[in-house]
């Protein structure tokens, strides 16, 4: 083993980040603002904004095999592959490299690389409300919340103005409105449907989705451009992610040392102070050990790897793992469904088209279970509906037109009829037993344990599912809507890319990890603020929320160390 | 998180197989029907799974011998008229790329195993090839493999259409349209190409002669 110790001056900051993705952005940026001189570990390779975004201008016959995924890499990245094109396959890992084990099918979709999965992001922000804070209390599943609405909202004002995302405000309880950039507009199609389904009571309505991608300059940034690039990285940095926002002002300090290829194996302990004294890092390309100190440490590495680090962390006080005394870390693992849905082609609008490309789609908040009422729908909580509506084009009419020759290639050149796709973005219950644990006998290529992931959606989702098909086909027939049908993918859990939960907050230390600050109930100076500390997982896509909670943890760390209490 | 990727067209079939190398001189087309028959043992309640090692390493590199069959093929379906052809946009080489790169074994067999036919149907129907039929012709020969493509959907269970990829005719049918529109001729003549539109216009008048957007 080598372990570099240096000198504990070189190595001793006064916070460290675990993570550079969309949360550990927000720490590096709000700590350092605060003045404390910060180093941010990241395990994937360096990527600087505009001028590591190779394919971000590239045009479609500029890639040699168009936008198809080789063999090679389908071979080599069978889950990745899902995701990702050859405009963006380099902002997502190799299985190969990074294997890990599913004891039933999960898509774990990671991006190893300073900004994390913040470059890929699909940008939806939406704020969750009392209805989600409420819900794990009212109806007894998981544990309550240690937070209201009422705790977070300055902080997702705080996030809104500065990430600067575009919406339109609804006065909705179920989704609070937020400081937006002005919207993006509805097209033909969309307004349609809109007005078809505004109801009575006000409570369901389509709008536009409030998005990260800015409508105007903001902050030296964008505006957007609309060319629907935004997964290769935007050179316009119309969208926001850590490259282009939170990481350029943390360096901008001076306060911030990153360090990038840099594995975090474990948080070290110390008993006597009761308090995190550092972590232990693998070098990834040298495999070099070396442990560097802080007095606050920050862990956003993605709810699966803040999981793993933690039950990797093991000292004489903590034999399961830092912080789990509880036994809950690792476990209540949740991602949101994304599989069912309906869509329909409509007749109307034939001398009406669309010039640039939205990089984002309409939304159609909750609208089932919105008072906890008791119904007879058979399920718990809820979910929302993303769409959107488009004309046809050739990537839709090409299968379902027979023939060739002139009359195809005509068919296949000009605007088709409007269609909408739309699906239930659903929540998901906290299970115990949907969960993650480490392999010890499995290790990685730097001798690390493999993570062994255990989840399946249950009951309650498969029959939120149901419900979504059936109430988004009634919509769209109500709407005029011809040639409806609706789906159900199936997709395994981790499609939705919205892991959550496996270190959750909650009001009492022995049955959750996170107090109400999203520090360890038992080691103080330790904070967790990316999707992990989620306790229940509402049915919005939860990014804002980590972001907005991120930077409250910091404030609070921040006077708590002030105050030399930690 | 992710945009919604299960709305992107290029479904890619994803599955591991097993090839058996040892067997270099058994004739590909013949390892391919065996299979073919093979499978639809399978329909019938047989594992398939034994026979995926029946599949043999295609000679892919025979693929290039057949560009000028494989132009003629794709111009038929995307023909020149006021805006390119197939063939003017380089479909060929397109389709080369993506059968050789992007496909599986068993695709690529059957790839190669279409064009076969399509030789032999035209030498015994026309006694000619492909390529030197008359216009008519070409049409009628496209007209027979889509029938037979067709009928093939029909009866391939779902597993064998994985096993096996999609039948010739649709897969060529595919890769020509998607090489054709994202390509520089076809995005920007046969289709309309806005690189970087700079604002989204929700709702505008749709314009004579509207060529429909060539990427989403």
């Amino acid at each position: 083993m080598n372990i570099n110790t240096g000198s504990n001056l070189e190595n001793t900051f006064d916070a460290i980040v675990i993570g550079s993705g969309i949360s550990g952005g927000w720490a590096a940026k709000e700590l350092t603002q605060k003045g404390l001189k910060t180093l941010v570990l990241e395990r994937g390779r360096d990527v600087k904004h505009v001028s590591d975004y190779p394919t971000a201008n590239l045009k479609p016959w500029e890639f040699k095999n168009g936008l198809f995924n080789t063999q090679k890499d389908i071979m080599e990245s069978p889950i990745q592959s899902g995701g990702f094109d050859p405009g963006d396959r380099h902002f997502y890992v190799n299985d190969t490299e990074h294997p890990y084990i599913q004891e039933k099918p999960f898509n774990w979709i990671r991006g190893y690389q300073v900004g994390g999965r913040s470059l890929i992001w699909g940008r939806q922000c939406y704020r969750l409300s009392d209805l989600d804070f409420e819900a794990n209390a009212k109806d007894g599943n998981g544990v309550d919340w240690p937070i209201r609405y009422q705790d977070i909202a300055p902080w997702y004002d705080y996030v809104e103005k500065y990430i600067g995302v575009s919406g339109q405000v609804e006065n909705l309880s179920q989704l609070p409105d937020g400081h937006f950039l002005p919207p993006m507009d509805l097209n033909c199609v969309e307004k349609h449907l809109a007005s078809s389904l505004k109801n009575k009571n006000g409570d369901r309505l389509l709008t536009i989705a409030r998005v990260a991608n800015l409508t105007k300059g903001w902050d030296n940034r964008g505006p957007c451009q609309y060319r629907n690039l935004c997964s290769r990285g935007c050179p316009f940095g119309g969208y926001f992610s850590s490259n282009s926002s939170t990481l350029p002002v943390a360096f901008a300090t001076g306060n911030l040392t990153l360090r990038d290829f840099s594995i975090v194996t474990e948080i070290i302990y110390d008993d006597t102070t009761k308090k995190a004294t550092g972590v232990r890092v693998i070098d990834k390309i040298t495999k070099k050990e070396y442990e560097y100190f802080a007095k606050i440490i920050f862990l956003n590495a993605s709810t699966i790897g803040t999981a793993s680090i933690l039950l990797n962390s093991k000292s004489k006080r903590f034999p399961d793992g830092l912080g789990n005394d509880s036994q809950q870390v690792g476990r209540n693992l949740m991602d949101h469904h994304s599989s069912a849905g309906a869509g329909g082609m409509y007749e109307g609008f034939k001398d009406q088209y669309y010039k640039g490309r939205r990089p984002a789609g309409f939304l159609i908040p909750r609208y089932r279970n919105l008072k906890h009422e008791k119904t007879d729908l058979g399920f718990l909580r809820g979910y929302n509906l993303q769409g959107h509506g488009e004309r046809q084009e050739w990537p839709d009419r090409f299968q379902n037109t027979d023939g060739f020759g002139v009359d195809f290639k005509s068919k296949l050149t000009t605007p088709g009829p409007w269609t909408v796709w739309m699906a239930g973005w659903g929540e998901c219950l906290p299970y115990q037993e949907n969960r993650i644990t480490l392999n010890n006998e499995k290790k990685d290529a730097w001798g690390q344990p493999l993570v062994n992931i255990d989840f399946s959606f249950k009951d309650n989702e498969e029959k939120m599912m149901e419900d979504i098909q059936t109430t988004s086909a009634e919509m769209l027939e109500k709407a005029g809507f011809k040639d409806i049908g609706t789906f159900n993918y199936k997709k395994p859990g981790g499609s939705t890319v919205h892991e959550m939960g496996t270190a959750r907050m909650g009001r009492d230390a022995k049955t959750s990890v996170l107090n109400a600050h999203n520090q360890l109930h038992d080691v103080k100076n330790v904070f967790i603020t990316d999707g992990s500390f989620m306790t229940s997982s509402a049915c919005q896509n939860p990014s804002l929320t980590y972001m907005a909670m991120t930077a409250r943890a910091c404030e609070f760390a921040y006077q708590q160390l002030k105050a030399g209490l930690l | 998180m992710l945009l919604l990727k299960e709305h992107i067209i290029f479904i890619i079939i994803k599955f591991k197989f097993i090839t058996n190398k040892s067997n270099p001189e058994v004739n590909r087309r013949n390892a391919v029907k065996n299979v073919l028959a093979l499978s639809f043992l399978s329909v019938a309640g047989f594992s398939g799974y034994k026979y995926y090692s029946r599949f043999k390493e295609a000679n892919i590199k025979e693929i290039y011998s057949y560009k000028n069959l494989i132009a003629e093929l794709a111009e038929t379906i995307i023909p020149k008229t006021d805006t390119p052809g197939a063939k003017q946009a380089n479909v060929q080489d397109f389709i080369i790329n993506i059968i050789t790169n992007c496909s599986s074994v068993p695709e690529q067999n059957t790839f190669l195993d279409g064009l076969d036919d399509v030789q032999d149907y035209c030498k015994s129907n026309y006694q000619t090839d492909f390529v030197k039929c008359t216009a008519e012709q070409k049409i009628e020969v496209m007209r027979h493999f889509e029938e037979k493509s067709l009928y093939k959907i029909g009866i391939l269970n779902k597993i064998n259409k994985k096993l096996l990829g999609q039948p010739f005719f649709v897969r060529l049918k595919a890769l020509t349209v998607i090489g054709y529109c994202n390509s520089f001729y076809g995005a920007t003549e046969g289709l309309a190409y806005d690189y970087i539109p700079g604002a989204y216009q929700a709702c505008i008048a749709i314009q004579p002669n509207q060529k429909s957007w060539a990427t989403k």
